[in-house]
C-alpha cells in the first residue's frame, strides 16, 4: 500500500536543517500504524511528504507502487481529494465556511450530488456527535468541535488513506475514544490505511503497529498482540526507554 | 527588544501591507499636487483664460481634495483592518490601549508625512510629463511651461499633513472602541451582510428606472432643471443596488445548495458573502466614481466633437468666398483674385471653383431661396467627390437643410414641398426627391433644377457670386496660416475651416485638458479602490486556498474561482457606471439635439478596454501571489 524508501528532508533557510534522515516504512492496505515521538522530532514532516503537502529532498514514496509526487498538478489535487484523507494539526479549516461546508468541501470540489453530501456528513456528524453544531460557523465552535469538524471532512469521501496529525489532541478521554474507535471501524470495515500520529499512549494502542521516530529518525516500533491493555503497557515501557522521562509526550499540543 | 524597535519590525516584516497604504496615499497626493501645479500656473492666473475656467479649477480643486479625504481614509481603514488581530495580539500581551493608539497614530503620521514629501516630488516628475503632452496634443497657446510651483507645493503640504493629522486623530480614536475578542478573532469574523428587504430591493429598481426616465424622457433645457433630482435618484438607486440586490442575490444562491454546493461555487459565494459589506461599499464607490469619469470625459468629448463636426459639416471645403450682400461684381471678382493671391503666397496648392447663385423669391423666407443649376451643383460635388445629381426637365430636387441648424417645427424640406415651383409657361416643376447635402454652402435647403429650364424660371431676387477651394491633403500648416491671413483681410467674407478649428481647438484646449484629467483621476482612483479591495483579503485568500489546496484543489479550480471573484469585482461596478454614463451621455445629446452615439461609444469602450486591460494585469499578478503561496 504506502512505502517509504529512504526519506531525508531537509529545510533549507539561513541554517539549514535536517528534519529527516533515511526513513524507511512500509504500511498493508487496511493497517493502523500510530507514530510517535518527541516534539520537534518530525512527525508532521513525515505526514506532510507523504500527503504530497510537502516533497522529500531524497527518496521516495510509493503508494499502491506509484509516486504520488510525480503526478500532473490536476492529477495530484484529484489524488488529495479523493484517496487521501488528512487530519491536520491545526485543522485548517476555511473561516468562511459552516462547519457543514467545511465537511462537504471535498465532495463538492469532485461534484457530488448534493443530497448524497447531505446523508454523508449527517451521518459523520452523528457518529462523531457534532450534528448539533453543523450550522455554526468556525468562530463559533470550540477547539474539540473542530477537531471533529477536521477528522469528518478528512473521512467523508472514503479516502484509502487517512492520515491524521493529533487528531485527539483536544479531546476528552469520552470524544478520543468515539474518535478512535471511528478511526478503528473505517480501518476495518473500508480497510483504510490509516497513519495517526499521536502523543497519547492510550490513542497509540488503538493501533496495530506504533512506530517511534526520534530526532528525524526511525528508532523503532513494536508490533500489538492480543490483548490492548498489553500493547499500551509495552508502549509506555519504550516510551520512558526513549525519553527517559515521559513528560514529552504527555504535554497536550494546541 | 524596546517597544520601538518592536514598532520598527513591525513595518519592517509587514512591508507589503505597509506599502500598499504608503503608495496610495502617495498616490492621492501626487494627484492633488500635479492639479495644483496646473491650477496655480501662472499662465492661467494671468487672466489670459477665462475666469469660468479658473472657476471651475478651484471646484475641481476641491472635489479633488475632499475625495483625497475618504480616499485616504478608505485607504487606511483597510489597512488597520487587517491588522485588528496584530492590535488584539498586543492587547492580550499586556500593551495598554494608549501605546497602541500612540503607535498608530506615529505610524499614520510618518507614513502620511513621507507620502505627502513622496507625493510632491513624484507629482513635480509626473506634472512635467503632462505638460510635455498637454503642449503637443492640445493646443494651447500660453505655453504651460515647467515652473517650479512654490504656492502649490505649500498649499499641498499643508493639505495634506492637516489631512493626516486629522486621519490619525480620528482612527486612533476609532480603534478604542473594538472589543479585544472582535480585534483577535477579525480574521474569522465576518464585517457582517447589510441588512436587506425585498421592499428596498424594489425601491432600489423603481429609483433607478425613474432616475434612467426621466434622464431619457427629458428633453433640451429641461435636462438641464431634471439634472440634479436624477443624480440624486441614481446614486440613491446605484447605492441600493449593491447593497440590497447584491446581498439579496447572494443569499438566494447560498439557500439553493444545488448550486452553492457545486465544484467550486462554495468557495466563490462564501467569500463574496463574507465580505458583502465591503464589497457593497466598494462596489457603490467605484461605480459612482467611475460614472463621473466616463460623464465629464464623455460630454466634454462629445461637446467638442458637438462643436467642430457641425462647423466641419456645414463647410466641407478648405476655402469659401461668400459675398456681403449687395457687393459689386467687380469687386467680388477683386476679392476673389486676393484670395487666390494668399493661396499662392501661402503655397497652398487648392481646386477652384465659382458659381454664380441665383435666389428667387418665395413667400415668407427673407432673401429669397436658392435654386441651383444641376451643372453649378455638379462642378461642386466633383471637388468633394460627391455623386453628381441630373434632374429631369419636369423635376426639382429638394435639398434638406443642414444638420447643423436646430430646427424648430418645420423642417426646410416640408417647407419647400409646399411651395411649387412654376415655369414661365405655366408648368409645374415636380419634387420626386429629397437629399441631404453639404455641397452649396447654404444652408437653409434648396432646390436643384435642369439647367435647360433653369432660364424659364423668371428673374431672380437676387444673384451672388461663390468661390470655393478645395486643398490638396497633407498641407495642414499652409492651409491653417492662410485662413489666418484670410480671416484677418477678409472677415465674415471668407471662412477657412481648418483655421476655425484650429481656433476651437486652442479656445477649448485648456478646459478639455482640465476635463480629461479629473476624468482619468477618477478613473484611475476608481482603479486603486478595485486593488486595493483585492489585495486587502490576499492573506485570507493565500490561507484560505492554501488549505483547500492541501484537500485537493488544482490550480485551474483556484484559478477559475479567483477569476470569477476579481471579474465580479472589477466588472460588476464598471458595467453600472457604463449604463450610468450612456444614459447621462444621452441625456446630453437630447440636451443638444446633437447625436452623440459614436463619441459616446467610444469613449465608454475606451473605459472598457483598460478595465479589462487592468483586469488581466491584475489578475495576473494576484495569481502569481496566490501561486506562491499554494505552492506547497
Ligand atoms: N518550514 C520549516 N522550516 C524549517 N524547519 C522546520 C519547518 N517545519 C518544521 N521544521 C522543523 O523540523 C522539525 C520537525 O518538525 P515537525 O513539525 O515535523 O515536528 P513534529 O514531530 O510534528 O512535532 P510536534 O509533535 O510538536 O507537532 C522541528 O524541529 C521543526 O523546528
Ligand atoms: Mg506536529
Amino acid at each position: 500500500m504506502l512505502q517509504l524508501q529512504n526519506i531525508s528532508k531537509v529545510y533549507e533557510g539561513k541554517v539549514p536543517f535536517r528534519a529527516l534522515t533515511d526513513i524507511n516504512l512500509e504500511v498493508e492496505k487496511g493497517e493502523f500504524v500510530a507514530i510517535m515521538g518527541p516534539s520537534g522530532s518530525g512527525k508532521t514532516t513525515l505526514l506532510n511528504i507523504i500527503s504530497t503537502i510537502d516533497s522529500p529532498t531524497t527518496g521516495t514514496v510509493l503508494l499502491d507502487g506509484k509516486n504520488p509526487h510525480q503526478l500532473g498538478k490536476n492529477e495530484l489535487a484529484r489524488f488529495r481529494r479523493r484517496e487521501l484523507g488528512f487530519v491536520f494539526q491545526d485543522f485548517n479549516l476555511l473561516h468562511t465556511l459552516t462547519v457543514e461546508e467545511n465537511i462537504v468541501l471535498p465532495l463538492t470540489l469532485d461534484g457530488v450530488r448534493v443530497k448524497e453530501m447531505k446523508e454523508r456528513a449527517e451521518k459523520i456528524a452523528e457518529r462523531l456527535g457534532i450534528s448539533s453544531i453543523l450550522k455554526k460557523r468556525t468562530y463559533e465552535i470550540s477547539g474539540g468541535q473542530a477537531q471533529r469538524t477536521a477528522i469528518a471532512r478528512a473521512i467523508i469521501h472514503g479516502p484509502k488513506l487517512l492520515l491524521a496529525d493529533e487528531p485527539t489532541g483536544n479531546l476528552d478521554s469520552k470524544a478520543s475514544k468515539d474518535v478512535l474507535e471511528m478511526l478503528v471501524s473505517i480501518n476495518k470495515q473500508d480497510k483504510t490505511s490509516v497513519l495517526m500520529v499521536t502523543h497519547d499512549p492510550q490513542a497509540a494502542s488503538y493501533s496495530d503497529r506504533v512506530i517511534f521516530i526520534r530526532d528525524g529518525k526511525l528508532h523503532s516500533e513494536i508490533h500489538r498482540g492480543e490483548s490492548r491493555q498489553a500493547f499500551f503497557q509495552r508502549i509506555i515501557d519504550m516510551l520512558s526507554l526513549m525519553g527517559g522521562e515521559g513528560r514529552d509526550f504527555s504535554a497536550v499540543r494546541v | 527588544m524596546t517597544f520601538r524597535q518592536f514598532a520598527f519590525n513591525q513595518v519592517m516584516r509587514n512591508k507589503r501591507l505597509y506599502m500598499a497604504y504608503f503608495l496610495s496615499s502617495l498616490f492621492t497626493v501626487m494627484v492633488f499636487f500635479t492639479f495644483a501645479i496646473f491650477a496655480f500656473h501662472p499662465a492661467f492666473r494671468d487672466g489670459a483664460v477665462h475666469r469660468y475656467v479658473l472657476f471651475g479649477m478651484s471646484v475641481a480643486g476641491g472635489i479633488i481634495y475632499v475625495f483625497s479625504f475618504f480616499f485616504v481614509l478608505y485607504s487606511m481603514s483597510s489597512f488597520l483592518h487587517s491588522r485588528k488581530r496584530e492590535f488584539g495580539l498586543l492587547t492580550v500581551l499586556g500593551a495598554s490601549s494608549s501605546q497602541i493608539r500612540r503607535l498608530v497614530f506615529l505610524e499614520n503620521i510618518l507614513i502620511g508625512f513621507l507620502a505627502t514629501v513622496g507625493g510632491i516630488v513624484t507629482g513635480l516628475i509626473f506634472a512635467k510629463a503632462i505638460l510635455l503632452i498637454a503642449e503637443n496634443v492640445l493646443i494651447i497657446e500660453e505655453s504651460l511651461d515647467f515652473y517650479f510651483p512654490t504656492l502649490a507645493i505649500i498649499v499641498t503640504f499643508v493639505s495634506f499633513m492637516i489631512l493626516f493629522f486629522c486621519i490619525s486623530l480620528f482612527v486612533s480614536f476609532v480603534l478604542r472602541t473594538n472589543k479585544l475578542i472582535h480585534l483577535i478573532k477579525s480574521d474569522k469574523l465576518s464585517k457582517g451582510e447589510p441588512k436587506s428587504s425585498l421592499w428596498l430591493a424594489v425601491l432600489a429598481a423603481f429609483l433607478l428606472l425613474a432616475g434612467y426616465g426621466t434622464a431619457l424622457y427629458v428633453k433640451g433645457i429641461q435636462v438641464v432643471h431634471a439634472m440634479v433630482p436624477v443624480i440624486v435618484i441614481v446614486i440613491i438607486g446605484t447605492y441600493l443596488l449593491f447593497t440590497q440586490l447584491s446581498v439579496y442575490i447572494i443569499r438566494r444562491l447560498k439557500s439553493n445548495k444545488n448550486i452553492f454546493w457545486r465544484k467550486t461555487n462554495m468557495l466563490l459565494f462564501s467569500d463574496l458573502s463574507f465580505r458583502m459589506k465591503d464589497n457593497a461599499r466598494t462596489f457603490f464607490l467605484v461605480a459612482i466614481i467611475s460614472t463621473v469619469a466616463f460623464s465629464a470625459i464623455g460630454s466634454l468629448f462629445g461637446f467638442h466633437s458637438y462643436l467642430t463636426k457641425g462647423v466641419k459639416e456645414a463647410n466641407p471645403y478648405s476655402f469659401i468666398y461668400t459675398p456681403l450682400q449687395r457687393t459689386g461684381e467687380k469687386e467680388i471678382l477683386e476679392e476673389i483674385k486676393q484670395v487666390d493671391a494668399i493661396l499662392q503666397e501661402e503655397h497652398v496648392s487648392a481646386k477652384k471653383e465659382t458659381a454664380v447663385f441665383h435666389y428667387f423669391e418665395m413667400a415668407g423666407r427673407h432673401g429669397g431661396v436658392l435654386i441651383a443649376k444641376a451643372s453649378d451643383y455638379n462642378r461642386f460635388a466633383a471637388l468633394l467627390h460627391k455623386d453628381p445629381v441630373f434632374p429631369k426637365e419636369d423635376e426639382a430636387i429638394i435639398v434638406e437643410q443642414s444638420h447643423v441648424m436646430m430646427y424648430q417645427g418645420k423642417k426646410a424640406s416640408e417647407i419647400l414641398l409646399e411651395n411649387p415651383l412654376r415655369l414661365e409657361n405655366g408648368q409645374v416643376l415636380r419634387f420626386n426627391r429629397i437629399i441631404e447635402s453639404e455641397v452649396l454652402p447654404e444652408v437653409n435647403g434648396y432646390y436643384i433644377v435642369n439647367d435647360e429650364i433653369f432660364d424659364q424660371l423668371g428673374t431672380p431676387l437676387r444673384s451672388e457670386i461663390n468661390a470655393v477651394w478645395q486643398a490638396a491633403g497633407g498641407q495642414k500648416e499652409q492651409v491653417i496660416e492662410a485662413g489666418r491671413k484670410l480671416t484677418e483681410q477678409l472677415p465674415i467674407k471668407t471662412f477657412s475651416i481648418d483655421y476655425a478649428l484650429y481656433e476651437i481647438n486652442k479656445a477649448y484646449g485648456p478646459i478639455l485638458f482640465i476635463g480629461l484629467f479629473i476624468g482619468i483621476v477618477f478613473f484611475v482612483s476608481a482603479g486603486s479602490f478595485l486593488y486595493f479591495r483585492l489585495f486587502t483579503d490576499l492573506d485570507a485568500d493565500k490561507e484560505k486556498f492554501r488549505s483547500v489546496a492541501k484537500i485537493g484543489l488544482a490550480f485551474s479550480e483556484l484559478k477559475k474561482v479567483v477569476n470569477r471573484q476579481t471579474a465580479l469585482l472589477f466588472f460588476a461596478p464598471i458595467a453600472v457606471a457604463l449604463v450610468h454614463g450612456a444614459v447621462a451621455l444621452t441625456a446630453l445629446s437630447r440636451m443638444f439635439d446633437y447625436d452623440l452615439t459614436a463619441e459616446s461609444a467610444f469613449v465608454l469602450g475606451s473605459f472598457a478596454v483598460i478595465q479589462i486591460i487592468y483586469f488581466l494585469i491584475v489578475r495576473f499578478f494576484y495569481l502569481k501571489q496566490l501561486k506562491k503561496a499554494v505552492a506547497v
